[in-house]
C-alpha cells in the first residue's frame, strides 16, 4: 500500500513538471464520518497513465467540488482524471458526440438529453448489474433504475445512467422572524397553507414571491410548480402518464393542476408585484422580496439549491429556514416530493472509465461532496452525517422519507417539450392565457414532434 | 507561465510566419520557374507570361477557396441534406412543411424581416452621421471611442447592461431599471418591458443598434475621410449648407461603402442571436430564426428540423446576394 | 495637413448632436461601470445611478437576551450595535414593527408597558434600561431605516483578477487571438485582389459564393469541422501528430468562419482603387503580385485595420469555436471561458459578469484605440473615391 502511494506520488509529480496541477486532497484520509474503507479497491488498481475526461454542466463552486472528490480517485489510482465544466453543456455534448470526439463522460442535467443520445447509441449501456445496484443501494431504487433507463437505436432497453446529486424541489422558504412577527405558524398540509395564504392578505400582506425570469431557460421555475401541484392533486401513475404522453398535456387532470398555479401566480393579491412581475422576474431576485422590510412576501417555493442567491449575510437556519411544501389533507395521496438531480453516464469506454464510474457509486464519494454542502443523495450507504450542515440532512431526510419521489417532469420530457413549449407555456399563462389555450399549444407540439 | 508565453510567441510567429511564407515563396517560385526573361522569341515569351499569369490569380485566392469549402460549403451541403431528414432517415420535404406550418416559425419570420429593416438601417445611418460630424471634431477620437465602446462588451456582458436598462420591478418597489425609473420620475406607469408585444421587439434591436453603429462608424468613418477636397471645396464655394453637403455630396460619394455596411449588418441580423437568447430566449413572441435554429438544434436536439431553418436563413441572403453581385458587376464595367 | 473648416455645419449644433450620441451610447456601459464596483447585495436592490448619493434602506435588528444584560447603578442594562464599524450607517428612524420604521427618531426613547426603556442613537448603538432584571431569552426586533453612504468595492475585479488560471487564460486568448486575426487577413487580401483585379475564369460566381458564405450560421459548421478534425486525428496525419483540438485547428476555424467577410469588405475597398494607378504599374511591367504588395497593401491599410479589429472582437469575445475546438482540458481555457466558471452553474455569481466584462474589454478598447489613427486614409486623400 505505501508502495503505491509512494507512486502516486511519483506520478503527481511527474504530472506537475509537465505542467498539470496537483490537487491536496480535502478531507484528511482516515477521519471523519467517511466511509474511508471504500477507497482500499480503488488503492490496489493501477491506473496510472490513464486519463478519464468528463464534461458537466457544474461551474464555479460545484467545479470545485467535484474536483475534490476526483481527487481521491485519482490519488487511489494514479488515473488522471480531467472534468471541465460548461454552462453550453447540451451543446457541447451533442457537437461532440455526433463528431465522434465524445468526453469519457458526461453528467447530464436532463435524462431527456441523455435518453436522446442512448437512442442515437452514443452512450454506453451498464448493463443489468449496475441497474440492479440502483434498486439495492438507492432509496426507492426502482424509481431511479428506470429514470437511468433507455432504449437503443433497435428498440431494445438497457440502463445507462447512474444519479450524482439529487435536487429536492418540494421546499418552501420563508423568514421564521416575519412568521413570529406576524403570528403565522407553518403550514401541515395544502389546505392550511392556502388559509395562511388567505390569512396574510386579510391582514394587508402579500403571501408569495415567484420568478419565472431565467435568461435563455426563462419559465423552468413555473414548470416545476405544476409538477409539485400534479403530484399534490393526482395519484402519481397520473404523473408518470402525463411525462411519457400517455396522458396528454391537455388532460382535464393537467389543467387543474396549472389553474391551480394560476390560483397563485396570476392572483394580484398573492404575489409580490403583481402577475406582470412573475413572468419577468429572475428566479434569483425572487428571493429577495423575504428579506425586504416590511417583508414583500412571506413565503417562496423554490429547490433545496436557492440560498446561493439570497443575500450575502443571511444565514439558513436562523434568518431563513424551510418547510416541505405539504399535501392536500382531504386527499389520500401520502406526502410526495418533487426532485430532480444530474446523472452520470459513459460515452467513451475505457477501463479507467468504468473504474470511476464504480468510485462514484460508493458512499464516500457521495459522502465527500455532502461534507463539502449544496448536495443531497438517495444513496442509502451514505452516513448522513457527513452533510456539512443541518439544513442538508434535513433535506435528506425530506428526500429519503417521502412516500413518493417524482423526478422533474419537464426534464424528462422531450426537450423540445420540457425545455421549450412548457417554458413558453407558463410564460403564456403566466401572461393571461387560459389553462387550455397552453395546455392544447404544447400538446400541440408534441403531437409535432 | 513564462514557458507558456513563450510557447505562445512561438506559434504565433510561426503561423503567421507560414502562411506569409506560402503567398511569397509560392508567387516566387511561379515567377522563377515560368521565367519568360530568357526567352528570346516573342510569342513564346508572351505565351509564357499569359501561362503564368492565368496561374497567378488561383495563387492569389487559391488559399481562400480551400478554406472556404472545407469550413463552409461542406457544412452548407451538409445542412442542405440533414434538412432533408430526420431521426427516421429521409423525409424528403417534410421538414420544410413543417416549418410552414409551424406557429413558431411563423412568428420568426415576421420578427426576422422587421430586424432586416430597422436595424441596418438605423446603424447605417446613425453610423453615417456620426461618422460625419466628427470628422474633423478635435474630441473625434474620444467621441468614436466611446461610441464604439459597445461592440467590445461580448453578447453576455451586452446582456447584463441591457438588464439594468429594461429590468422591471412589481408594485410600488423601487425600479433597478434606467427605463422604468425614468418613466416613474416623470410619474408614468412601470412596465415590464421585454414582456410588452410588439415593442419588446424594438427593444431587442435597440440593443442591437447599439452594438453595430460602431461598426457602421469606423468604416464609414473611413470613407468619409477618402472624399476629394476639390469635390468639397467646389460644393462650399457654391454655398451648400451643411445638410445638402451632407447629402449631395458626401453621401453619394461614400454609397459603395454604405452598401458595404448595410450588407454586413443585414447578414449579421439573419444569423443574430446571441442578444436574443440572452434577453428572452424567444418567448413573448421575439423569436427570431437563428435562435429558433439553435433551439431546435442543440435544445430539442432535431438536426433535421433545424437545419431546415439555417436552409431558410441562408435562402434569405439571395436578394443581398444578388444585388451585391450586380453592384460589383458595374462597378468593374 | 488638410483644411479644417472643410465641412462647415455649424459648431454649436454639430457637438450637440455628437454629444447626444456619445451620451445615450455611453450610459448603458457608464451602468455596469458603476455596478460592477457595487456590491452585489445592491445591485438587485436599488438603481445603479443611486450608487453615487447616499441611500435609505430598510433593516431589522434583535436586541441581546436577558444573558447580556450588565447591572449598572441599580439599573440593568443591554447595550447594542446595529451596525458594523467603521461602516458609516446611521439611523435616520427606528420602529417596533415593520410597517412603522418612522415611529421614533434616532436619539428618542421608547419608553415600554412594563416601564423599560429603550434607546436608539444616531450612530445604531442602542441602550435597553429597567429597573427590574431583564428575563426574555430572545431578544426583540427592532426595525430602522438606515442611512448608507455611497460604497464602492473593488471585491468583484479582485474576484476575476485574482481568478485561478486567469493569467493562463489570458494568455491563451492571445494566442488564439493574434493568428486567428492574421491569417484570415492575409489569405482574405490575396483573394480581395485577385477578385478586383485579375481576370480569371469564374470570378463573379466566386465573389457571389462569398457574399452567400456571410450568412451560413456557424452553428451549422461546427459538427462537420470537427469530425474533419477527428479524422484527420484518426487517419495517417494522426501519426504525425495531429490532435483534432490543438491551436491550428482554432485558428484555421476562426479563419474559415471570418474569411467570407475579410473577403468582401477587402474586395469592396480594392476594387475602389484608382484603376490609373494599376494600369501604369502593368505598363512598367511590374507583376501583380508586385502590384500587390508595393501599391495595394500599403493602399489599404483603413480595411485591413478596420476588419483586423473586427476580427480581433470577435475571436476575443467567442467563447464556442474555442471551446469546441480548443476543448476545455486544463490549461487551455480562454478569458471567456475561464470568466464562465467563476459565474456558476445557475449564474450564482453573476454580479462577476459586471467586472468580468469590463476585463475583458480592456484589450480590444486598447487594440481600438491605438489602431485609430490606420483607419484613415492617409496617403492619397483626395484622390480615391468612395469604395
Amino acid at each position: 500500500m505505501i508502495k503505491k502511494r509512494t507512486l502516486a506520488v511519483a506520478i503527481t509529480s511527474a504530472a506537475l513538471a509537465t505542467g498539470a496541477m496537483a490537487q491536496d486532497l480535502h478531507f484528511p484520509i482516515g477521519e471523519g464520518p467517511f466511509s474511508w474503507d471504500w477507497l482500499e479497491e480503488f488503492e490496489n488498481l493501477d491506473l496510472s497513465g490513464q486519463t478519464v475526461t468528463i464534461t458537466g454542466p457544474w461551474l464555479g463552486g460545484e467545479q470545485d467540488s467535484i474536483r475534490r472528490v476526483l481527487a481521491y480517485f485519482e490519488d487511489a489510482t494514479g488515473a488522471n482524471v480531467d472534468y471541465s465544466g460548461s454552462d453550453s453543456f447540451e451543446q457541447q455534448i451533442q457537437v461532440d458526440t455526433q463528431a465522434g470526439s465524445p468526453p469519457n463522460m458526461a453528467i447530464f442535467p436532463q435524462p431527456g438529453l441523455a435518453e436522446d443520445l442512448a437512442r442515437q447509441d452514443l452512450l454506453v449501456p451498464l448493463g443489468s448489474d449496475a441497474a440492479d445496484w440502483v434498486r439495492e443501494n438507492f432509496s426507492d431504487g426502482d424509481g431511479w433504475a428506470d429514470l437511468g433507463t433507455f432504449e437503443n437505436s433497435s428498440g431494445e432497453e438497457d440502463f445507462y445512467g447512474v444519479m450524482y446529486r439529487v435536487d429536492l424541489k418540494s421546499l418552501v422558504w420563508y423568514v421564521p422572524d416575519n412568521f413570529e412577527d406576524y403570528g403565522y405558524e407553518v403550514p401541515t398540509s395544502m389546505e392550511e397553507m392556502i388559509a395562511l395564504s388567505d390569512q396574510m392578505v386579510a391582514d394587508g400582506e402579500t403571501p408569495w414571491t415567484i420568478g419565472l425570469g431565467s435568461g435563455a431557460a426563462t419559465g423552468w421555475p413555473g414548470t416545476d410548480w405544476i409538477e409539485d401541484l400534479m403530484l399534490r392533486l393526482h395519484e402519481p401513475e397520473v404523473y408518470d402518464g402525463w411525462v411519457t404522453n400517455d396522458i396528454p398535456f391537455n388532460d382535464p387532470r393537467v389543467i387543474e393542476a396549472i389553474e391551480l398555479f394560476g390560483e397563485f401566480a396570476r392572483n394580484p393579491d398573492y404575489v409580490a408585484g403583481g402577475p406582470q412581475a412573475v413572468a419577468t422576474t429572475d428566479f434569483r431576485d425572487a428571493p429577495q422580496a423575504l428579506f425586504d422590510i416590511p417583508p414583500r412576501a412571506f413565503m417562496h417555493r423554490q429547490a433545496n439549491f436557492i440560498p446561493a442567491f439570497f443575500p450575502d449575510d443571511v444565514v439558513v437556519g436562523e434568518d431563513v429556514d424551510f418547510f416541505y411544501m405539504p399535501s392536500y389533507d382531504g386527499k389520500d395521496l401520502g406526502d410526495p416530493v418533487l426532485s430532480a438531480g444530474t446523472m452520470m453516464a459513459i460515452t467513451r469506454d475505457s477501463n479507467a472509465t468504468r473504474a470511476l464510474m464504480q468510485f462514484l457509486q460508493t458512499p464516500l464519494a457521495h459522502e465527500l461532496w455532502m461534507a463539502q454542502g449544496e448536495f443531497l443523495t438517495v444513496h442509502l450507504g451514505a452516513n448522513t452525517e457527513a452533510y456539512a450542515s443541518d439544513v442538508l440532512r434535513r433535506q435528506g431526510e425530506i428526500l429519503l422519507g417521502a412516500d413518493t419521489v417524482r423526478f422533474d417532469a419537464s426534464d424528462m420530457m422531450p426537450a423540445a417539450i420540457g425545455a421549450g413549449t412548457f417554458w413558453t407555456g407558463m410564460v403564456d399563462f403566466v401572461g393571461g392565457a387560459s389553462a387550455q389555450e397552453i395546455a392544447d399549444d404544447i400538446q400541440r407540439s408534441w403531437d409535432d414532434l | 507561465m513564462l514557458q507558456q508565453l513563450i510557447l505562445a510567441a512561438w506559434a504565433i510567429a510561426l503561423a503567421i510566419g507560414l502562411s506569409a511564407l506560402f503567398f511569397i515563396g509560392s508567387n516566387v517560385l511561379l515567377d522563377r520557374t515560368l521565367s519568360s526573361d530568357h526567352i528570346r522569341d516573342d510569342d513564346d515569351r508572351s505565351r509564357r507570361d499569359d501561362l503564368r499569369e492565368s496561374i497567378r490569380p488561383w495563387i492569389f485566392i487559391g488559399p481562400a477557396l480551400l478554406i472556404l469549402t472545407l469550413y463552409l460549403v461542406v457544412p452548407v451541403i451538409y445542412t442542405l441534406w440533414l434538412s432533408m431528414n430526420s431521426r427516421a432517415g429521409f423525409v424528403g420535404l417534410a421538414n420544410y412543411t413543417w416549418a410552414f406550418n409551424n406557429r413558431g416559425f411563423q412568428i420568426s419570420v415576421r420578427n426576422n424581416l422587421l430586424w432586416l429593416i430597422v436595424v441596418p438601417t438605423l446603424s447605417t445611418l446613425f453610423g453615417l452621421v456620426i461618422a460625419y460630424l466628427t470628422d474633423r471634431m478635435w474630441w473625434r477620437n474620444i467621441a468614436r471611442s466611446l461610441i464604439f465602446l459597445p461592440m467590445a462588451i461580448s453578447f453576455v456582458g451586452a446582456s447584463v447592461i441591457w438588464r439594468f436598462i429594461y429590468d422591471y420591478r412589481g408594485g410600488t418597489d423601487q425600479q433597478i431599471g434606467l427605463l422604468n425609473a425614468v418613466i416613474v420620475a416623470f410619474g408614468g406607469e412601470p412596465q415590464a418591458w421585454i414582456s410588452v408585444q410588439p415593442l419588446n421587439n424594438f427593444l431587442l434591436m435597440a440593443i442591437m443598434v447599439w452594438i453595430q453603429t460602431g461598426f457602421a462608424m469606423v468604416l464609414l468613418g473611413a470613407a468619409i475621410r477618402g472624399v476629394p477636397e476639390d469635390t468639397i471645396e467646389a460644393a462650399n464655394m457654391d454655398g451648400a449648407n451643411d445638410f445638402q453637403m451632407f447629402y449631395k455630396i458626401v453621401v453619394p460619394q461614400v454609397w459603395g461603402t454604405v452598401v458595404v455596411v448595410w450588407t454586413t449588418i443585414t447578414v449579421l441580423v439573419l444569423k443574430i442571436f446571441d442578444v436574443v437568447l440572452a434577453m428572452t430566449n424567444g418567448q413573448w413572441q421575439t423569436q427570431v430564426l437563428a435562435n429558433l435554429m439553435f433551439d431546435i438544434m442543440f435544445r430539442a436536439g432535431d438536426f433535421g428540423r433545424g437545419s431546415t431553418v439555417a436552409v431558410f436563413i441562408m435562402i434569405a441572403v439571395l436578394p443581398i446576394m444578388w444585388w451585391n453581385v450586380r453592384q460589383a458587376r458595374k462597378e468593374m464595367s | 495637413m488638410i483644411n479644417a473648416q472643410r465641412f462647415s455645419v455649424s459648431s454649436g449644433i454639430k457637438h450637440l448632436i455628437v454629444l447626444a450620441f456619445v451620451v445615450l451610447w455611453t450610459l448603458p456601459t457608464a451602468g455596469l461601470l458603476v455596478s460592477s464596483v457595487r456590491d452585489a447585495d445592491q445591485l438587485i436592490v436599488s438603481g445603479w445611478w443611486t450608487a453615487l448619493v447616499a441611500t435609505e434602506r430598510n433593516a431589522a435588528h434583535r436586541t441581546g437576551t436577558a444573558d447580556s444584560q450588565v447591572e449598572v447603578d441599580n439599573q440593568f442594562r443591554i447595550d447594542g450595535e446595529f451596525f458594523r464599524e467603521d461602516s458609516g450607517r446611521t439611523v435616520v428612524s427606528w420602529g417596533t414593527g415593520g410597517r412603522n420604521l418612522d415611529e421614533f427618531q434616532a436619539g428618542d426613547t421608547w419608553v415600554q408597558d412594563d416601564g423599560s426603556r429603550l434607546t436608539v442613537n444616531e450612530d445604531g448603538s442602542y441602550v435597553w434600561l429597567s429597573e427590574q432584571p431583564f428575563e426574555h431569552a430572545r431578544g426583540i426586533r427592532l426595525f430602522y431605516i438606515a442611512a448608507i453612504p455611497p460604497r464602492f468595492t473593488m471585491a468583484n475585479y479582485e474576484r476575476v483578477l485574482a481568478a485561478e488560471g486567469i493569467g493562463r487564460a489570458f494568455v491563451n486568448s492571445v494566442t488564439v487571438t493574434l493568428p486567428a486575426t492574421f491569417i484570415p487577413i492575409l489569405i482574405a487580401a490575396f483573394a480581395a485582389y485577385a477578385l478586383s483585379w485579375m481576370n480569371f475564369w469564374g470570378r463573379s460566381f466566386f465573389l457571389a459564393a462569398i457574399v452567400g458564405l456571410l450568412v451560413v450560421p456557424l452553428q451549422m459548421a461546427l459538427i462537420p469541422v470537427l469530425s474533419t478534425y477527428n479524422w484527420l486525428g484518426q487517419t495517417w496525419v494522426g501519426s504525425l501528430g495531429w490532435e483534432p483540438r490543438s491551436y491550428l485547428g482554432v485558428w484555421l476555424a476562426h479563419t474559415g468562419f471570418g474569411l467570407p467577410l475579410a473577403v468582401y469588405l477587402l474586395r469592396n475597398y480594392m476594387a475602389g482603387l484608382p484603376r490609373e494607378i494599376m494600369e501604369s504599374a502593368r505598363m512598367d511591367g511590374a507583376t501583380h503580385f508586385k502590384i500587390f504588395i508595393t501599391i495595394v497593401l500599403p493602399l489599404s491599410v483603413p480595411a485591413l485595420a478596420s476588419f483586423a479589429i473586427f476580427q480581433f472582437l470577435w475571436v476575443w469575445n467567442d467563447l464556442l469555436v474555442a471551446i469546441v475546438f480548443l476543448g476545455q482540458g486544463e490549461g487551455r481555457t480562454v478569458l471567456t471561458a475561464q470568466l464562465r466558471e467563476l459565474l456558476g452553474s445557475r449564474g450564482d455569481n453573476w454580479e462577476i459578469l459586471t467586472s468580468g466584462a469590463f476585463v475583458t474589454m480592456i484589450v480590444p478598447l486598447l487594440v481600438f484605440i491605438s489602431m485609430q489613427r490606420y483607419f484613415v486614409r492617409g496617403m492619397l486623400a483626395g484622390s480615391v473615391k468612395g469604395g
